[in-house]
């Protein structure tokens, strides 16, 4: 090895921004533990009385349940909706693929805020506004569409599609061969559809201020409200919380399936 | 493949759940935004009942808002280039690194993109705030006697920006500059130009599709961001999104806060087109 200074600069350069990107998680998780009132260093003891206190909070427990319960739903129906699309679009497309993908993924690539804007008139142009969280649920879905249709279909892409006429010309129904061939091939690219739906629906704000319905609230709301008024460790212990769940999930995740085949 | 028509027909159905949710939930929604912004603004109801044009004639008339969305639109352009400042060196590294920490260093990359926003945008509070990590830093190194004032003002919701937008530039960019063959820059130096030369004149060219697809991402996400100006922002950094969800949730002046998020819309689309024809001339030249 060949000492060369142009490389160690790049290096202790980008050593610089890895410390710039984790930065703000890892001093969260570490301020959660704080055994003090308040979130500044250095940190008085370690002790799990701010997840004590979350636990205890009705407003942030309720936010939680709410926000697993929308996560699940979109998750679900976009798993689906999802797939299907991709389905078509890549096997049974032809002429109009290109434009048929590039709509899929308007969601995407449109703001979020301005969808969030425009699902609010029309709900309320409808007679529905707000109640029951209807849109909030409907703007979810929307939102995580597209990542699960994105991964089947660069999924759908990589597969052989010779072993899907194979067993159509042995015999099987369109509808065996789906669930014998086709659905075992693209499982991972469902797989990671559906965790980053799940995981994007936990984190969207802006469709969610703007259509939740009178008291429901959904995580990343009512932290965002909490922290308005309230500068302190509890807001540190859910955060903290919420970042080792999406650690744990991106963990499994690479375990099973393999980090470098998520979509964007 | 005559068999094949009548399974290509019954296939559409696959697809309609899909366009009948985007049609009713997303394409029809986006017209209502744009009535709205004709709508007369009424006091009683959400609107009045006949068209104007006035929303519009009063916003671009307004020198208040004017001034908001200049400094929105330069936020955004600062925003893109503090990214590509931080991020081109970081994705170039990690494209040319054979080492077992890759994968790594790729989660690094990746897992602060899937903490939620809220979460990341408060740990820079924890930060930047008055007595917060970044001032007792500087004041315990002796570098300043006084608290800088890093929040409530645009320096904390550019550094936030920068850093919550930072991965969308590097894994476009990324999977760009892998796609580079390392042997060019090689051939060009084996030709006899410098390091700084082969680069400059070599992969940074090549590497322009990945730049543009990046960088256009963090400029619209970072003008129509609302979560970080609006936790960190203040009363001084408040962005053009942040004022239109002030207009429609606490004003409820819902046809002027549409033509404000129209305006928005239009501005950024004109910046990035411009962007377009300003990088055109580089990426015309590549294979």
């Amino acid at each position: 090895m060949r000492r060369d200074p142009g490389k160690l600069i790049l290096n202790v350069f980008v050593i610089a921004v890895y410390i710039f990107l984790m930065a703000p998680i890892v001093l969260i998780v570490i301020l959660s533990l704080n055994s003090g009132e308040f979130l500044l260093f250095p940190i008085e003891g370690v002790s799990l009385r701010w997840f004590g206190a979350l636990w205890n909070s009705r407003q942030f427990m309720d936010a939680i349940g709410t926000s697993f319960q929308v996560a699940a739903i979109s998750t679900f129906v976009s798993g689906i909706f999802g797939t299907l699309a991709a389905i078509y679009c890549i096997r049974f497309a032809h002429r109009m693929r290109g434009a048929l993908r590039l709509f899929m993924m308007a969601p995407l690539l449109i703001p979020e805020i301005l969808t969030a804007i425009a699902l609010l008139f029309f709900m309320y142009q409808i007679g529905i506004g707000t109640r029951y969280s209807i849109g909030l649920q409907i703007g979810h879905i929307i939102v995580t569409f597209p990542y699960v249709f994105l991964n089947v279909s660069s999924a759908l892409f990589n597969f052989d599609k010779s072993l899907e006429e194979a067993s159509r010309s042995l015999g099987a129904s369109p509808l065996m061969t789906f669930r014998r061939v086709t659905l075992p091939l693209i499982k991972p690219g469902v797989i990671t559809g559906c965790l980053f739906a799940f995981i994007i629906s936990f984190d969207i704000f802006n469709i969610s201020l703007l259509l939740k319905g009178i008291g429901t609230t959904t995580l990343p709301v009512q932290l965002f409200d909490y922290l308005r008024w309230d500068f302190d460790p509890t807001a540190a212990a859910v955060s903290s919380l919420s970042i080792i769940m999406t650690l744990i999930a991106i963990l499994i995740f690479d375990r099973f399936v393999g980090l470098r085949s998520l979509r964007f | 493949m005559s068999g094949a028509a009548p399974d290509a027909r019954r296939a559409f159905l696959l697809v309609v759940p899909a366009l009948a949710l985007l049609v009713a939930f997303f394409v029809l929604p986006y017209f209502s935004i744009i009535i709205m912004s004709f709508r007369e603004p009424a006091t009683q109801g959400v609107h009045g009942g006949g068209f104007t044009l006035a929303n519009y004639v009063s916003a671009v008339g307004d020198t208040f808002i004017l001034r908001k969305l200049g400094e929105t639109m330069l936020l955004g352009v600062g925003v893109t280039v503090i990214t590509l400042l931080l991020g081109y060196p970081v994705a170039y590294h990690l494209a040319r690194m054979r080492s077992r920490w890759n994968g790594l260093l790729y989660t690094f990359i990746l897992a602060p993109l899937l903490v939620g926003l809220v979460v990341r945008t408060f740990g820079w509070m924890i930060i930047l705030s008055n007595g917060g990590v970044a001032n007792q830093a500087l004041s315990w190194l002796g570098i300043i006697d006084d608290p800088l004032r890093l929040m409530n003002n645009y320096v904390g919701v550019t550094i936030a920006l920068a850093h919550v937008l930072l991965p969308f530039l590097i894994l476009p960019l990324l999977a760009n500059i892998q796609a580079i063959n390392p042997e060019v820059e090689t051939a060009a130096r084996s030709l006899g130009a410098s390091r700084w030369r082969a680069f400059w004149r070599v992969t940074l060219p090549l590497s322009m599709p990945g730049i543009q697809a990046g960088a256009i991402l963090v400029f619209v996400l970072s003008i129509s961001a609302y979560v970080t100006p609006a936790m960190l922002g203040g009363g001084s950094g408040r962005t053009m999104s942040v004022l239109v969800v002030q207009y429609l949730v606490e004003n409820f002046r819902w046809p002027a806060g549409a033509a404000l998020a129209i305006i928005l819309a239009v501005a950024a689309i004109v910046t990035v087109a411009l962007f377009f024809a300003l990088t055109h001339r580089v990426t015309r030249k590549l294979p």
